[in-house]
């Protein structure tokens, strides 16, 4: 029985749950940093507590206080979100020590599929299949550094290097060439090293042209555990997502049933419970890889939702209340695409932005969904990760979804902070995004020289025309005074090596 | 009416023309609403919006899906042109000072490296020339605007 949830996260995921909180009549606390006192999703909470510190260790890394927090408020249940505390085992584990209730998998779950060694070990024997590539356990550098040489004839060029204890693209570093392998391996080692303070990478063979294929798999405590079909999220950046859909495009029938039986052994090899994500690379012959287990809610599980008409956060609550899934038959219907809109530079490698939301309207209409954590006049800070919303939407097909997000980015305006909106605008309009063929290097081989913005000349009139009206009518209303403007910032970073991940 | 704004590190003039309503620069037509909004009419009689609002001198318009940076120009300033200063985007802090001064760099080469928003970030020079300046050394934090380091072209 759950009748109080603390939610450990910020931002855009810690609205989604504490809506699903309220929808679901359990009370909520927030937890929030002093530079997120004015986040919206505090007010979404019936309390939120202030977590003392400058850091995210001190705040939302912070595990012994936000248990203490949860112990003093009354909360009996804590959800982790993505990102920070969501996959520490050892958190998982101090929940449940508290006497509370942890609403994600076992610790020993995240810890084994954490361990991306541990986890293709626990695959292979699973009988799922795992990319060739070479674990490296050694951790002393110049050591470490020989073994990588070594794996590295072994797998040939590209490759990949990968933290072991990674994610979100962080630690990973492609290599083309083999004079570049040792500067990559020391900067991937000291990236994994500040991010997850452990060095371990592993050296797998780059398959080229492939898809992200992952399956949405829900697990209760009754001993049921199911799949809910694929996501597709080739469309990445810097390894990171930024287009997601559901199906995918080149989705038979026969595939997803072989894909998600093996997603479906993957969760039950570690006693998987509650909502989790099994990544997959789909090569163009049609084989498949394990990638990676996520042990937590994912980004991306909105365009599941919206096919599935599954509500994963409500089904993680009722999973954790020791509750049987509520979902009957699973059946896919239309077709649903995600974008992140994020606060970053096309233009400049993506690097991210900051600035003030003078304006944010986002666009509204039947099948759109907007997941986000920000409103009008909001600061985006250098603090967190830049992502601002995910726009959603859902068409019967897979044609008509890309006519509608087409038309919601249209509406969307964002200004005082640069956004991928008009990014994303074009990538809907590439020949690959509108025939279904993705992949996972797609952006740097559509883009090869950088996104670059280059308006007719019609539209730049309009725009220096509406300048010129603002400026000369005072349309100053929406002025912000801001020290985060971009007035004489001019910004080094023009000339990066887009290969750079 | 005539301004001056910059977009893309070009300068554009725009001179308007009023007639009791509405405004009119080449053959478009803008009315201005209460809320930032601006309406626009082209010659063939279609109609769109433009959004608008200022920050700092910047004025944000948005216009068929795309974001144009205006950045004002007040008239009889000069332009404030840029030489070789590498500045800091955002906060963030000094990993790794790859050059010192005194030392010749090629265009393209790292100079520094920078951690900022959990991501390692590669400051690279953008043409051929001298180091004349380092401001800072590995981990110093730095604050958004600061000048890392300044490169002297050869050109």
């Amino acid at each position: 029985m759950i009748r109080r949830v603390l939610v450990a996260n910020r931002g855009e995921i810690a609205c989604r749950i504490l809506r699903a909180c309220r929808e679901a009549g359990l009370s909520s606390v927030a937890i929030y940093a002093e530079n997120d006192r004015t986040g919206m999703f505090r007010e979404l909470a019936d309390e939120s507590v202030l977590l003392e510190g400058d850091t995210i260790t001190e705040t939302y890394l912070n595990g012994a206080a936000i248990i203490q927090i949860a112990k003093d408020t009354g909360a009996d249940a804590i959800h982790p979100g993505f990102g920070f505390l969501s996959e520490r085992a050892g958190f998982a584990q101090a929940v449940m020590d508290a006497g509370l209730i942890w609403i994600g998998p076992s610790p020993q779950a995240i810890e084994q599929m954490g361990d991306k060694m541990s986890a293709r070990q626990i695959m292979k024997r699973a009988g799922v299949p795992v990319i060739p590539g070479v674990e490296i356990e050694e951790e002393d550098e110049e050591r470490a550094l020989a073994d990588i040489r070594q794996a590295a004839i072994e797998t040939g060029y590209p490759l990949l290097l990968k933290a072991t204890a990674g994610g979100g693209g962080k630690g990973m570093r492609v290599v083309h060439l083999e004079e570049e392998l040792e500067s990559s391996a020391r900067s991937a080692r000291r990236e994994a090293v500040t991010a997850f303070g452990d060095g371990r990478v592993y050296v797998e063979k780059l398959l080229q042209t492939s898809k992200h294929v992952e399956i949405q798999i829900l697990a209760d405590t009754h001993g049921r555990c199911i799949h809910l079909g694929e996501r597709e999220c080739s469309v990445q950046r810097r390894h990171q997502k930024v287009f997601e859909e559901a199906p995918c495009a080149s989705m038979s029938p026969s595939l997803r049933e072989q894909m998600g039986q093996a997603a479906v052994s993957a969760a039950k090899a570690v006693d998987y419970v509650g909502a989790g994500t099994v990544e997959f690379l789909l090569a163009e012959d049609g084989s498949f890889y394990f990638l990676e287990m996520n042990t937590r809610i994912q980004v991306e599980h909105p365009v599941t939702e919206m096919v599935t008409g599954v509500d994963l956060v409500r089904e993680q609550l009722r999973i954790a209340a020791g509750e049987p899934m509520s979902v009957g038959e699973v059946e896919l219907r239309g077709h649903a695409i995600e974008v992140r809109l994020y606060a970053e530079d096309p233009s400049n490698n993506f690097l991210p932005a900051i600035g003030p939301l003078a304006v944010f309207r986002p666009p509204t209409g039947p099948g759109i969904r907007l997941d986000t954590g920000v409103r009008e006049g909001d600061d985006v800070t250098p603090h967190y990760d830049p992502m601002l919303a995910k726009l959603i939407v859902w068409a019967p097909s897979r044609s008509e979804a890309l006519q509608r997000m087409r038309r919601a980015l249209d509406e969307f305006v964002v200004l005082g902070t640069t956004t991928n909106i008009g990014f994303l605008r074009v990538l809907c309009d590439t020949e690959e995004v509108i025939s279904g063929n993705t992949y996972t290097t797609m952006i740097d081989d559509v883009f090869p020289n950088g996104y670059e913005f280059n308006p007719t000349q019609k539209h730049l009139d309009v725009a220096l025309m509406t300048a010129a009206v603002a400026e000369t009518t005072g349309m100053h209303r929406m002025t912000v005074s801001s020290s985060s403007s971009k007035e004489g910032i001019s910004s080094p970073f023009q000339t990066l090596n887009r290969r750079y991940p | 009416m005539q301004h001056q704004f910059r977009f893309n590190s070009e300068i554009h003039e725009v001179t308007l023309e009023r007639t009791p309503k509405i405004w009119t620069y080449v053959n478009h037509c803008a009315h201005p609403k209460e809320d930032g909004r601006v309406r626009i009419y082209f010659e063939d009689g279609t109609k769109a919006w433009a959004h608008v609002a200022k920050v700092g001198d910047i004025w944000w318009v948005h216009h068929s899906g795309h974001i144009y940076t205006l950045e004002r120009i007040e008239p009889g300033a000069s332009a404030n042109e840029h030489h070789g200063g590498l500045v800091a985007p955002m906060p963030g802090t000094v990993l790794e000072v790859l050059v010192s001064e005194g030392q010749t760099v090629e265009a393209g080469q790292t100079l520094m490296i920078l951690e900022a928003m959990k991501m390692e970030h590669r400051v690279v020079a953008s043409e051929d020339g001298t180091v004349t300046k380092v401001s800072f050394s590995a981990g110093d934090r730095v604050e958004q605007g600061a000048s890392l380091l300044e490169v002297e072209s050869n050109q």
